[in-house]
């Protein structure tokens, strides 16, 4: 297949399916706690509604940075899908992506010039202070694959199974990082009701329109990065399958769990990646 | 048109017609990657600018207005 035509492929399938998916947890959350909930395709037509409302820019919002941001989110969330679907290539990249992902939330916020995006941004560089040592999950499966390279890691489960079994505090590590990205999550302070909607208070309309496409992008690609780092080896099929039960285990989380302070956020993530890491070196040595 | 309008339809024109020439032509794949990376946000972000409703004039003023300005 054509490569241009591969990527936008691809592109399109992690909007959909991430859209339909984070749908899908808000559903799920609404049913365990007795509500009917939206359709299971609200945020796909949130998104799409979103590209027609109308828009007008803050005074107070730093022109370009403010739009300029956005884009960036969706830059990076494009190269993602490049670097994992596509060429299935290093996950060091991943990590630099997730890192800048953590500046673009600190950045949307800032350049609003909101107090609820600016406080926001502060939060932003906490959490960061947390989620980066939860991706430390990647120095474990190089010490125990040898290798960073995707599709070099999924030969190696095809040989010796599942990294689920064999690294299982890593996993948990892992999806303790994919908690922390989802909507109402007990770790999402940066999006936190107590400031609005956090760092997209002052981005609505197209801009949040925009986002939403990123993110979803984003969804997709995390727990993409879970099912071939740690199961590997699955047809569009097994994806799918195990998206959707990833994806109902996070709302059934989020959904019997208050958001955090900030403070009990950062300790808990913190605490566990320091069990996942510690707990992952002595399974390794013995 | 106003200024933003205008470069909103420059970058979405760019941008569709660099999509267009990496689909046809099909040149290395690091010159795919580049456009790919860079033009596929800016033809959504450029389209999403050019589709949103825009409100009145008078009425832009009050939108714009930011009720909170700091601490």
């Amino acid at each position: 297949m054509n490569l241009m035509a591969n990527i936008l492929l691809n592109v399109t399938i992690a909007f959909l399916v991430g859209s339909i998916l984070l749908g899908f947890q808000r559903k799920v959350m609404a049913r365990i706690q007795m509500r009917p909930g939206p359709p299971i395709i609200q945020h796909l037509l949130h998104t799409f509604k979103f590209f027609l409302k109308e828009s007008a820019f803050p005074k107070t919002a730093a022109m370009p940075f403010y739009i300029a941001i956005t884009a960036m989110l969706c830059v990076i969330w494009v190269a993602a899908v490049i670097v994992g679907p596509v060429t299935e290539g290093s996950l060091l990249l991943f990590f630099a992506i997730y890192a800048i992902h953590k500046i673009v939330e600190h950045n949307a916020g800032s350049s609003s010039g909101s107090p609820y995006g600016k406080l926001s941004c502060v939060r932003a560089v906490f959490s960061a202070a947390a989620e980066v040592p939860l991706f430390a999950v990647l120095i474990i499966i190089y010490l125990k694959t040898g290798t960073m390279i995707l599709s070099s890691i999924v030969t190696y489960q095809n040989q010796h199974g599942a990294l689920l079994l064999s690294i299982p505090l890593a996993a948990l590590m892992f999806f303790v990082l994919i908690l922390s990205k989802s909507p109402y999550s007990p770790f999402s302070i940066t999006k936190g009701k107590d400031i609005v909607s956090g760092y997209e208070t002052e981005h609505f309309g197209i801009l949040r329109g925009y986002l939403m496409f990123s993110e979803s992008i984003s969804w997709y690609m995390l727990l993409w990065i879970f099912l071939t780092v740690f199961i590997g080896g699955l047809n569009p099929v097994g994806y799918l399958i195990g998206m959707v039960i990833i994806t109902a285990f996070v709302a059934f989380i989020n959904a019997l769990t208050p958001i955090l302070n900030p403070n009990h956020s950062v300790m808990t993530q913190v605490t566990l990646a320091f069990i996942g890491i510690v707990g992952s070196v002595i399974i390794l040595l013995y | 048109m106003d200024q933003l309008k205008a470069v909103s339809w420059f970058v979405f024109i760019i941008s569709v017609a660099s999509i267009l020439y990496a689909l046809i032509i099909n040149p290395p794949y690091w010159i795919v990657y580049a456009i790919s990376i860079v033009f596929i946000p800016l033809t959504i972000l450029s389209f999403g600018l050019l589709s949103m409703a825009k409100g009145k004039k008078e009425e832009e003023e009050d939108k714009r207005r930011e009720p909170f300005i700091g601490y």
